[in-house]
């Protein structure tokens, strides 16, 4: 890389890792307390009886329970063998990345001087109907379609003793360093151990740290791609420019670069607002895509879901978000 | 790997990206990064990164428990991730550590001409020119710009770029007297005799890797003077808008040039 090369790539990288850097520590500190103080149940518990409107509300979870995608799958894992209903499970884990807080107040903030609030609203809404069809599709299929062999298993078998009294006593068992150690003895007890509070500050502060470099390794290699492109030292950056005025392409294009970035929710929309040559709708497609659809997701659904599904899944959401994307920048284009 | 020298990797990895966000901050630079209202976000952003690094680090070594319940058959670790720790260490702290030496906190020339330095008024979006200009009439051109001691109006570099693409702006204009300072870099394109220079400034919506060059083209009758690439000058002269190939450019006939001193806001900004 040239010196006039390097300055420019430096530029660009730390001035988006600049923006998005206390976006994704928000994300990341709301989901670590959450991931520790929030007891197994509590998000049943918002859920109504009827199927329909479970799935609806599941869309909507995600405001007050406010995870990215990297944190949502093993939730909806744990949930689902909680009895969670699937439908409910994969609405929440499609939409939770979009429809929350923290990925609103980023991506309003990023398209400052861009129709912020249009933006936001469309991939909040795009977003929440995108899961509540998915899950609305679900909720008809057969799970033996949907889930793994292993998981559909644990739904069907009564849970197994491994010696532990469930009960919510006090006991002592192996803490080895960090969360307590039961990979070697899954159960499903209240736990009641002796531990100070001040433990569980430091789990939920360790969780927020290890969500923090899972998002900012991927981040801070999205960045260093998107600073290549945005600076044209990348060789694909010219051939990248003329698509971006393909209205079916650029879509297309953006919703491949999202799958490959693997970024996080609470800060793609940084990336995204730096793309200039490309369109309004092209850019919603990567912020509705990514979130539900990418490399790193790939490799979690699988601890969850089936291939063959997932194949689907990735297929209509990328046919759907880009159809959709391509309509809305059509009537937007109209209407002015 | 051992998980206490996990912790301690990843809160040296936290409190590095801390470290360049505060220091940035601190020192100024930051201006040159991102809009004025990001700057105190990503100054909390660089002090809660220190709190959870600092915080981590010191308790790297405790016990902790999470105190809920896990279902059977949940591998129930809250930190296990998805890269080998080291490789998560050195993808976090290489590539700013690469950038915050190789920074001079501006674009090359060739950065630039991809950002629109050679664009003409009429390629930039309608969407992104009406987000900026003020509405302007000539009564607010005559009020609201002050007249120099030796009789030239000063504007700022984008109402001059805009009115390219302002019919009544530009016939208002056009061969007034005005002032204009900005960024002083050579001129590429329609420059036979080298009588030419270009002038511009750059605008920052959020940050500077969506910033776009703003610029106009300085006509000399002769050799323009020698001022630094890429330096601040102050230019006066009488502007045009001829037509060249086919495409209506904002010219200043340039009587003075001289060395500047920058503004405090390099940038224009989006407010």
């Amino acid at each position: 890389m040239s010196p006039d090369s390097q300055q420019d790539f430096a530029l660009a990288f730390l001035s988006i890792l600049f923006e998005g850097a206390p976006f994704i520590l928000l994300g990341t500190l709301i989901s670590g307390f959450i991931d520790i103080y929030l007891p197994a149940g509590t998000m049943e518990r918002f859920l109504p009886k009827r199927r329909n409107l479970a799935i609806v509300m599941s869309g909507l979870l995600g405001a007050v329970f406010p995870v990215c995608e990297c944190a949502v799958v093993p939730v909806i894992r744990r949930l689902v063998k909680k009895g969670l209903p699937v439908s409910c499970g994969i609405t929440y884990m499609l939409a939770a990345p979009i429809v929350n807080p923290i990925t609103a107040l980023s991506t309003w903030k990023a398209f400052q001087g861009q129709g912020a609030a249009m933006m936001t609203c469309s991939r909040m809404l795009l977003g929440f109907l995108i899961a509540v069809s998915v899950g609305l599709v679900v909720s008809r299929l057969s799970l033996a379609n949907v889930l793994r062999e292993k998981i559909l298993r644990s739904l069907n078998e009564p849970e197994k003793s491994d010696g532990h009294h469930h009960c919510g006593h006090n006991h002592h068992h192996d803490h080895q360093d960090g969360c307590c150690d039961h990979k070697t003895h899954d159960h499903d007890c209240d736990h009641n151990h002796d531990a100070a509070g001040n433990d569980r500050l430091v789990a939920a502060f360790r969780s927020a740290l290890k969500d923090f470099v899972d998002v900012g390794v991927y981040f801070a290699i999205g960045v260093s791609i998107t600073a290549l492109f945005n600076t044209g030292i990348a060789p694909g950056a010219a051939w990248l420019d003329t698509l971006a005025g393909n209205q079916v392409a650029a879509p297309a294009a953006l919703m491949t670069l999202a799958f490959i970035l693997s970024l996080c929710s609470t800060s793609d929309a940084f990336i995204a607002a730096t793309l200039d040559k490309f369109s309004w709708g092209a850019k919603l497609a990567f912020l509705t895509f990514g979130p539900m659809m990418d490399v790193k997701l790939l490799f979690l659904y699988q601890t969850v879901m089936r291939k063959r599904f997932i194949a689907a899944l990735a297929l209509a959401l990328f046919l759907v978000i880009g159809c959709i994307s391509t309509f809305w920048q059509h009537l937007i284009v109209q209407a002015k | 790997m051992n998980p206490r020298l996990r912790h301690i990797l990843f809160s040296l990895a936290v409190l590095v990206w801390s470290a360049a966000l505060i220091y940035f901050y601190a020192s100024g630079r930051i201006t040159k990064y991102l809009a004025p209202d990001f700057r105190p976000i990503a100054f909390a952003g660089g002090l809660g990164l220190a709190v959870m690094g600092m915080f981590n680090l010191l308790t790297s070594g405790q016990r902790a428990d999470c105190l809920h319940d896990h279902g059977g058959g949940d591998a129930h670790d809250h930190e296990a991730g998805d890269i080998h720790p080291l490789a998560a260490f050195l993808l976090m702290v290489l590539p700013i550590g690469l950038s915050v030496a190789w920074t001079k906190d501006e674009y090359s020339p060739a950065a630039l001409a991809r950002k629109g330095l050679y664009d003409s008024p009429s390629q930039m979006g309608n969407a992104f020119m009406s987000t900026v200009m003020p509405p302007l009439t000539r009564e607010m051109i005559e009020q609201g710009h002050r007249k120099t001691d030796d009789g030239y109006h000063q504007f700022n570099l984008m109402e001059l770029f805009f009115a390219t693409g302002d019919r009544e702006m530009q016939s208002l204009i056009d061969g007034m007297k005005v002032e204009t300072e900005g960024r002083w870099i050579d001129e590429k394109t329609r420059n036979p005799n080298g009588t030419r220079k270009r002038l511009y400034r750059l605008f920052i919506t959020c940050c500077a890797a969506d910033s776009r060059a703003i610029p106009i083209v300085l006509e000399f009758n002769g050799p323009p003077p020698e001022l630094p690439e890429n330096g601040w000058a102050k230019v006066a002269g009488t502007m045009r808008f001829p037509l060249e190939e086919g495409v209506l450019q904002p010219v200043l006939v340039c009587d003075r040039a001289d060395s500047a001193e920058p503004p405090y806001e390099e940038s224009f900004l989006r407010r």
